[in-house]
């Protein structure tokens, strides 16, 4: 209640003077005095004087009385007033005491709330401390897998390295060995021409012998006929002697029974009979040294044919023993070579070995292949792991930052907030002081100044608690709803991490299937599996395995009737040694018969086939001839490198002379022109530019040359 | 080979079927010869691919490719080739010992549309380089056929393949525990061949 003093009247000077000097007014103790000892004024007036004084005073008293009076009823009536105001505040002060009260009440329930609040804020907080050490427990077991692996990369990839060393290693010895063998080679070859060279003068020798020997055949072969034909003349000289000698004899017997009857004459017959039959003799004895030398030529002949057999198949054996030579030698070189190799690969004692070894090594090298290749197929899966675990990480991290940004700042709101609430304390802890100051002011004064000042004090309080607590409801609320955010972020989050999760297990299954399906495939078309539906598998008909069969079998064939005909014609031979003396075998001619039937048949289709083919390829050859304007000659031919082409020469049906001729060269599919006189000429050399070289057609070159020496001739 | 222009880097679908069917030949042969399944003097040296490579004189097996190659020409200008597979079994047993598979993938466009494709000889011819050289290291790692041996090609075709009257239907040649190698491919941008062979374990 604050008391107020009432404004003073203002009053003229004069009355203010007499009221300030009354001293009913100024309420100040008035010593009455009596009256004043009377002066030598006149006592008549002084009475008079005193009774107008009096009634002065005493009007002056009246109306100060009045004054006085109204003044008590106007402080009545302020009075009453400010009673109903003091009972007005008092109810106030109840009011806003209440009302402190339920402030207070409310201060702590959102003291206990806040505290909730915090409690929860640090709980979520400590959650996401777990969150964020898990994340990093986590991340540091990836680290730690991922260290592993990339040991394990590194011991890869020393194993590759040291595979490739090893590799590289057993190259530089193959091509140390290569180099060995070249030059063991060149060494063999300088021996092989030294050998060649030795052998090409031997067989130049055994050419000189064998020339000599032919020439001696020759000239036997020539005697051998002369004695034959000598002998033939002899055997009819022979035969007729032998007549004449039979008719001599059967003469020499008539003429012996008719003994007396002989005359000098017939002595002389017989003398002459008897010179011829020595001449006969002599020239019996003649033809059979020169059958003996027919014989012993024939001797010579088979003695020839032997020894040319017997160089033959020396000289096979020579060339064969080259060949054993050199395949021996190979064979010491690669002796040496494996001993080399058994001496530097280690783990090897003896040859047996080195295949086992050899296969060992290919086994663990296709081993190692395919793990380098399954670890670099697990690398990569790890790889990519990792980079969605750094992703996750770093996500983790950014939300744990988040998080402790967000718990930061709710500690920095609580903290506000305890500000907040220790000067709405000190404000209350103040309201409180001035309501007791209030009540010990309702008690001690009931004035009207202090009152009012009370109360002023008490409503400019008032206004500020209720500014203060209007302004803890809105930041409560901002908090609240801060804190509401923050929970579905985080809710959010969480959703977010476990679907993540889930998509990432999902890939990783689906990658998994994917890679499995993926080698599955490889191997299955590796193995040459395939879809039915799609595919089918064809192979040619005419294998070589037919061919080979058929070729073998015309070989053998062949062979069969080289070796018949050699037989038939040693055979023939031992027939005509064999006439004379009639050694023939009984069964032998039934088989020659047969075997020359055979022959004849086989000669006789071979001639049919090559009749056909002849004149299937003449009517061919006119046909092209006619068809397109060129008589064209093929020629199969071998380049300087040994690679075997086949050479066609065309010519012109209206070529105007023999030199204008076109020679093209055909090899495994592509035909090429050769140059000549005739197409080393300006306007041929100019077509072939045009139509083989940049258009890339020799129909159209030898179309162009047919139509161009057509019009020549037409026009010539 | 393919059309060429004055810079060599034009490739058709016919160039195209010409490298890779020629790719197959020469591979053809410088397995047989590795793999020592035809005697080494039967076997004449060419440059080619930029390497000295092998190519066999006997007739049989000279005819039997040729006409393997173009019959594979055909197909692979049509797209209808998937896979070529040289096959090599004992002569005895014809138990399958090694699988040699080239696998092939056709731009269906190019098939389609004659769209053609650019890509330098010179890059192609290095591609086959590299496979040429691993068959030819093969011999260091794969072991030795000590019987005698014959071989096979089988054609993996599509379904609607009309089938000429040289080929027949047959079965894949599989072999029961393989071992599989991958060997480098090489791609002409229309085709391109993967190459890889298989072994018993």
């Amino acid at each position: 209640m604050i008391l107020r003093t009432p404004a003073q009247k203002k009053r003229r000077p004069d009355t203010l003077l007499t009221d300030h000097e009354s001293p009913v007014y100024d309420r100040r103790l008035v010593l009455y005095e009596g009256p004043a000892p009377v002066t030598a004024v006149d006592p008549s007036d002084e009475m008079v004087c005193t009774y107008h004084c009096r009634q002065m005073v005493k009007s002056d008293f009246l109306v100060a009385l009045n004054n006085a009076e109204k003044q008590l009823a106007e402080y009545e009536t302020k009075l009453a007033m400010l009673n109903s105001e003091f009972s007005q505040s008092e109810d106030e002060r109840k009011n806003y005491k209440d009302r402190v009260l339920s402030l207070e009440q409310e201060l702590d329930a959102s003291k206990g709330r806040e505290h909730a609040l915090q409690e929860r804020l640090l709980k979520e907080v400590g959650d996401s401390m777990e969150r964020y050490k898990e994340q990093v427990k986590r991340c540091c077991e990836l680290e730690m897998q991922l260290n592993k692996e990339i040991e394990s990369h590194k011991n890869a990839e020393l194993s590759i390295t040291s595979a490739n060393e090893r590799s590289r290693d057993l190259e530089g010895k193959l091509q140390r060995l290569s180099d060995s063998s070249e030059r063991e080679k060149n060494i063999l070859k300088r021996q092989l021409e030294h050998l060649q060279d030795d052998s090409k003068l031997s067989s130049y020798k055994i050419a000189a012998d064998l020339e000599r020997m032919k020439l001696r055949a020759e000239n036997s072969e020539k005697e051998s006929e002369l004695l034959r034909e000598q002998l033939n003349d002899l055997r009819i000289h022979l035969d007729e002697c032998l007549r004449e000698k039979s008719g001599l004899e059967h003469k020499v017997v008539t003429y012996a029974a008719a003994p007396h009857e002989s005359t000098s004459e017939d002595n002389n017959l017989v003398k002459h009979l008897r010179e011829q039959l020595r001449n006969y003799e002599a020239e019996v004895q003649e033809a059979r040294k020169l059958k003996s030398y027919h014989v012993n030529t024939e001797l010579l002949k088979e003695k020839l044919l032997e020894e040319k057999g017997r160089r033959e198949r020396a000289e096979t054996e020579l060339s064969k023993l080259q060949e054993a030579q050199l395949h021996a030698q190979n064979l010491e070189l690669e002796l040496v070579s494996w001993k080399s190799l058994l001496d530097e690969l280690p783990d090897v004692s003896a040859v047996t070995d080195i295949p086992k070894k050899f296969a060992a090594l290919q086994n663990e090298t296709i081993q190692t292949m395919l793990e380098v290749g399954e670890t670099k197929a697990h690398l990569k899966q790890l790889e990519v792991a990792l980079e969605l675990a750094e992703d996750k990480r770093q996500n983790a991290e950014k939300e744990s930052s988040l998080a402790k940004e967000k718990a930061a700042n709710a500690v920095l709101e609580v903290r506000r907030l305890e500000i907040m609430l220790s000067s709405v304390t000190e404000e209350r802890d103040k309201v409180k002081k001035e309501a007791i100051m209030l009540s010990k002011q309702k008690i001690g004064n009931e004035g009207g100044l202090s009152t009012e000042t009370l109360v002023k004090d008490m409503e400019s309080s008032l206004v500020e608690r209720e500014n203060t607590i209007k302004e803890l409801a809105t930041n409560l609320h901002e908090q609240r709803e801060v804190v509401h955010h923050l929970h579905d972020e985080l809710k959010l989050l969480n959703e977010q991490l476990s679907t993540e999760k889930r998509k990432v297990k999902s890939l990783e299954r689906e990658g998994d299937r994917l890679r499995s399906e993926i080698s599955l495939l490889e191997s299955k078309l590796g193995h040459g599996d395939y879809s039915v539906a799609n595919t089918k598998v064809l192979r040619m008909v005419n294998t070589l395995a037919v061919d080979n069969e058929a070729k073998h079998t015309i070989e053998a064939l062949r062979a069969e009737l080289k070796r018949t005909q050699a037989k038939l014609q040693a055979v023939e031979e031992l027939k005509g040694q064999s006439d004379a003396t009639n050694v023939i075998d009984g069964g032998i001619p039934e088989k020659l018969a047969q075997l020359k039937g055979q022959i004849a048949t086989l000669e006789k289709r071979e001639e049919r086939y090559k009749a056909v083919f002849a004149e299937k390829i003449s009517v061919f050859r006119r046909a092209c001839c006619l068809l397109f304007g060129y008589k064209i000659v093929m020629d199969d031919q071998h380049r300087p490198d040994g690679i075997p082409v086949t050479r066609f020469t065309l010519q012109s049906i209206y070529a105007q002379s023999d030199d204008e001729k076109l020679e093209f060269e055909y090899e495994s599919g592509n035909t090429n022109i050769l140059g000549n006189d005739y197409s080393s000429q300006p306007e041929i050399s100019h077509q072939i530019e045009i139509f083989i070289k940049k258009m890339n057609s020799i129909p159209a070159f030898t179309a162009n040359l047919t139509i161009e020496s057509f019009n020549k001739r037409t026009l010539s | 080979m393919g059309s060429r222009t004055a810079s060599k880097d034009i490739i058709t679908l016919r160039g195209s079927a010409a490298i890779v069917s020629e790719f197959f030949g020469y591979s053809a042969n410088s397995i047989l010869y590795n793999r020592g399944i035809y005697p080494e003097e039967s076997f004449t040296k060419v440059k080619k691919y930029g390497l000295p490579m092998l190519l066999t004189q006997d007739e049989g097996v000279k005819s039997f490719i040729a006409g393997l190659t173009s019959q594979l020409t055909e197909w692979l200008e049509a797209g209808k080739l998937q896979r070529v597979v040289l096959v090599i079994m004992s002569k005895a047993t014809s138990e399958v010992l090694e699988r040699w598979n080239f696998s092939i993938e056709t731009d269906a466009e190019v098939v389609e549309k004659g769209v053609i494709k650019e890509k330098s000889d010179k890059e192609i011819m290095r591609e086959i380089q590299a496979i040429m050289r691993q068959i030819a290291s093969s011999i260091t790692y794969l072991p030795c056929l000590d019987e005698p041996c014959v071989f096979d090609v089988l054609a993996y075709t599509d379904k609607d393949v009309a089938v000429p009257f040289t080929w027949i239907e047959s079965d894949a040649k599989l072999i029961k525990n393989p071992q599989m190698v991958k060997l480098h491919s090489f791609d002409t941008k229309i085709q391109s061949g993967h190459t890889g062979f298989l072994q018993e374990r």
